[in-house]
């Protein structure tokens, strides 16, 4: 038991997932272990920040405590193709840099207010096909699935029914209940 | 090897070996070991014991690491099987990967197979309609392949007897096309399904929405308690294996069963070679088979052979049987073994929005999926300008409509006070195909697999008489649709290769006419009596219900008749 639970130490949860940890012990890289991106700390802190501010924690957990970030780098790292990932790495520096221009402050010195500002600005543009716009479309619908399927969306909130053990095709519209069918 | 030490041959006999142990193998081997036959099913892949084989099983969408998508580079590894609906991050274990079983597409052909013990009966859908005489009838009334030699009173007591194990939940429709069987109760159509099944009711009288019957136990009997199963919990996870063996696999039901009478032998890791023929006995004396692991060659020998492989593994093997009697492979004196191959085709569906009846919505899941409309064309004559027909899927479900335009806290507050959006339906395609000479399956000439066995070739293919179709079901379901009243009606015929249906059926055809087919009524070899196809090979035409349930009445039904001539020395 000591050692398993050492192991799970050893593990990042991301929203409910175990992701291996990095290997390497140089301080400036990713905290988990990517195949394809070569991201570094300041890009990870960034994307936190990103991540955050599309999701901020109220109440209840945001973003940066679901470990939501790392859940996007792990999506695109795994799961998207190489010219996605070129956009993103390169969209995540062109945002930095459009703050910049905006704010004179880097994103992560910006307010919070100054921050959604910024991504409300990209959301009238999504569509387009410059990075930072694709950046901005990947990491917006991979942070609102790794909420929506996080455990703490899922199981603490109650979203997701692993045994339902009934169906009803007639249930009333106004019955409260999060779960989706 | 020891193939000739008297002991080793005592050891490596049986009374019966059952090639493949997937749905209609499972129900081989439970019905011979059931009569008292020391059986042996060969499997070529791995065990997979029920619910501790089943890794997936209990699993929360947030532990899997892609959250249940299949990460790129396996994708592009994979492109045949990922373009299966069932193969996701959280099932992609039971299936085979593109590289590991290659096989030659003369044309496009997506061959998906699960390669290990209960095949792909962990991964069905799980829908199980009767056919009835329309459907056998259908070749000898239309004029294509050849008659069916048997009819609906031939299987009927067979459906019956299948249905009452496996349990089939369903209602009694009282519909002719699609005869009433043994049912669990039937799940209900939600609110949207029952609506639209009233429209079809008063505007098309011989159309039908029914509860489309499924091998769920929605309440089950003692004998699925005694099996170790118990009523299906609505997960419809079903794809990783049920661990409350809610619906019917090999692994859940027939094998478990043909274990406790003491008279299985389970072999995983053997693929079959060829069943090997005895020239002075005129009969079949067993199956050579490839280890898959050590690859050492070894001979099994039993009085009695059913080949379960699946459809074209199945023709495979019996291309693969060669001897001087039979250099066309085992039984092929007709010439048409491989040929008249055919499946169902998927390659339309069809999706629209409802906005009424916004006062429901449906919590749980539904293992049957919704509705089932059978076949209406051509039913009782010719009607259309295309032989056959298809019945469809009708399902209508109303989800949440997550606003996600914002950003921050409205974001997140949407997202965790979800609305729900209007009732969304769909219906898809499940059409007969026509079987045909030049849709076949053969030896590859060279190209071997890495046990020495011959590469399958594949050249099977869409014509005239499926496009016609296809544009039928869409004009039918678009107008039945607007009737409904469903807006923003949506046709998709992107379609797919013929394939991905994983209906392929024929290549080992019965027939009465041993000049033109391999099987008899029986499901025996017209040219070796001790042989039996009890899979999707034997099938002479394909009617458009899910064939799974046939194939399981067929085996039950031709191990009753060959026990019943081993009793007469027949065999």
């Amino acid at each position: 038991m000591k050692r398993r639970s050492a192991i799970k130490n050893l593990l990042i949860i991301a929203g409910g997932i175990a992701i291996l940890p990095s290997c390497s012990q140089e301080s400036g890289k990713a905290s988990i272990q990517l195949n394809n991106l070569d991201i570094n700390q300041n890009q990870e802190d960034l994307l936190a920040e990103i991540t955050e501010t599309i999701i901020p924690k109220t109440d209840s957990p945001g973003a940066k405590a679901l470990n939501l970030h790392l859940f996007v780098l792990k999506m695109v790292d795994d799961c998207h193709d190489k010219d996605d990932q070129k956009s993103f790495i390169n969209g995540l520096s062109e945002l930095d840099k459009l703050s910049k221009k905006q704010f004179s402050k880097s994103f992560n010195e910006a307010s919070q207010a100054q921050r959604t500002q910024l991504l409300q600005l990209l959301e009238s543009d999504k569509e387009t096909n410059d990075d930072m716009y694709r950046f901005y479309a990947i990491t917006k619908r991979r942070t609102i699935q790794g909420f929506l399927n996080s455990k703490y969306v899922m199981k603490d909130l109650k979203r997701y029914e692993l045994i339902p053990g009934r169906y009803d095709g007639y249930a009333s519209a106004n019955e409260i209940t999060k779960s989706a069918s | 090897m020891s193939n000739l030490n008297i002991d080793s041959i005592k050891e490596r006999t049986f009374d019966a070996i059952v090639i493949g142990s997937g749905i209609s193998g499972g129900w081989a081997a439970k019905e011979l070991t059931e009569k008292g036959l020391k059986t042996l099913v060969l499997e070529r892949g791995r065990d997979v014991k029920h619910v501790v084989d089943y890794p997936t099983t209990n699993m929360y969408p947030y532990e899997f690491e892609h959250r249940g998508e299949v990460p790129l580079a396996t994708q592009e590894a994979a492109p045949i099987v990922n373009r299966c609906y069932a193969f996701r991050e959280d099932a992609m274990h039971f299936f085979v990967k593109d590289n590991e079983h290659p096989y030659i597409q003369k044309k496009p052909f997506d061959w998906i197979r699960g390669y290990q013990v209960g095949g792909k009966s962990l991964l069905w859908a799980r829908q199980t309609q009767r056919w009835s005489d329309y459907d056998f009838e259908g070749p000898a009334r239309d004029g294509f392949a050849v008659d069916w030699p048997i009819r609906y009173k031939d299987i009927a007591p067979w459906y019956s007897y299948v249905e009452k194990f496996a349990g089939i939940s369903g209602n009694k429709d009282r519909l002719n096309e699609l005869p009433d069987g043994d049912f669990l109760p039937g799940y209900p159509l939600n609110a949207v399904e029952d609506y639209f099944k009233g429209v079809l009711k008063t505007k098309y009288p011989n159309r039908h929405v029914i509860s489309a019957r499924c091998a769920h136990l929605s309440k089950p009997n003692p004998i699925h308690i005694e099996q170790g199963r118990v009523q299906c919990q609505n997960r419809v996870l079903c794809q990783r294996g049920c661990p409350f063996g809610g619906y019917f696999s090999s692994n859940s039901s027939t094998l478990p069963w043909a274990e406790k009478t003491g008279n299985l032998t389970l072999r995983p890791f053997s693929v079959a070679h060829s069943i090997i023929y005895d020239e002075q006995k005129g009969k079949a004396i067993g199956v050579k088979i490839i280890d898959t692991n050590t690859k050492e060659e070894i001979d099994y020998f039993a009085r009695i052979i059913f080949v379960n492989a699946a459809a074209l593994n199945t023709n495979l093997i019996l291309l693969n049987s060669k001897s001087n009697r039979f250099p066309n492979g085992l039984g092929n004196d007709a010439g048409v073994l491989g040929k008249y191959v055919a499946f169902h085709n998927y390659s339309a569906r069809i999706s629209a929005e409802y906005d009424g009846l916004k006062e429901f919505k449906t919590t749980g899941r539904n293992p049957a999926g919704g509705g089932y409309i059978p076949r209406f064309r051509n039913v009782l004559k010719q009607e259309t300008d295309f032989l056959r027909g298809y019945a469809a899927g009708f399902s209508a479900h109303r989800g949440f409509d997550n606003d996600v335009s914002k950003v921050g806290e409205s974001l997140k507050n949407g997202l965790l006070n979800p609305v729900l959006g209007p009732w969304r339906v769909g219906s898809h395609m499940m059409a007969e195909t026509l079987p045909k000479e030049e849709s076949y399956v053969s030896l590859a000439d060279n190209e071997k697999d890495a046990w020495g066995i011959p590469l399958l070739n594949i050249s099977i293919d869409y014509d005239d008489n499926d496009a016609k179709m296809k544009a039928d079901y869409i004009e039918q379901l678009t107008e039945m649709f607007t009737v409904a009243g469903f807006k923003n009606i949506q046709a998709n015929t992107a379609g797919q290769a013929p394939g991905l249906d994983i209906h392929e059926m024929g290549g080992a055809r019965m027939g009465n006419d041993p000049k033109t087919s391999i099987l008899n009524k029986w499901n025996q070899l017209h040219h070796c009596s001790n042989v039996f196809v009890t899979d999707g090979a034997c099938m002479t035409s394909t009617s458009t219900q899910n064939p799974s349930l046939t194939y399981m009445a067929f085996a039950a039904r031709s191990v009753d008749y060959a026990i019943n001539e081993m009793k007469k020395n027949n065999l």
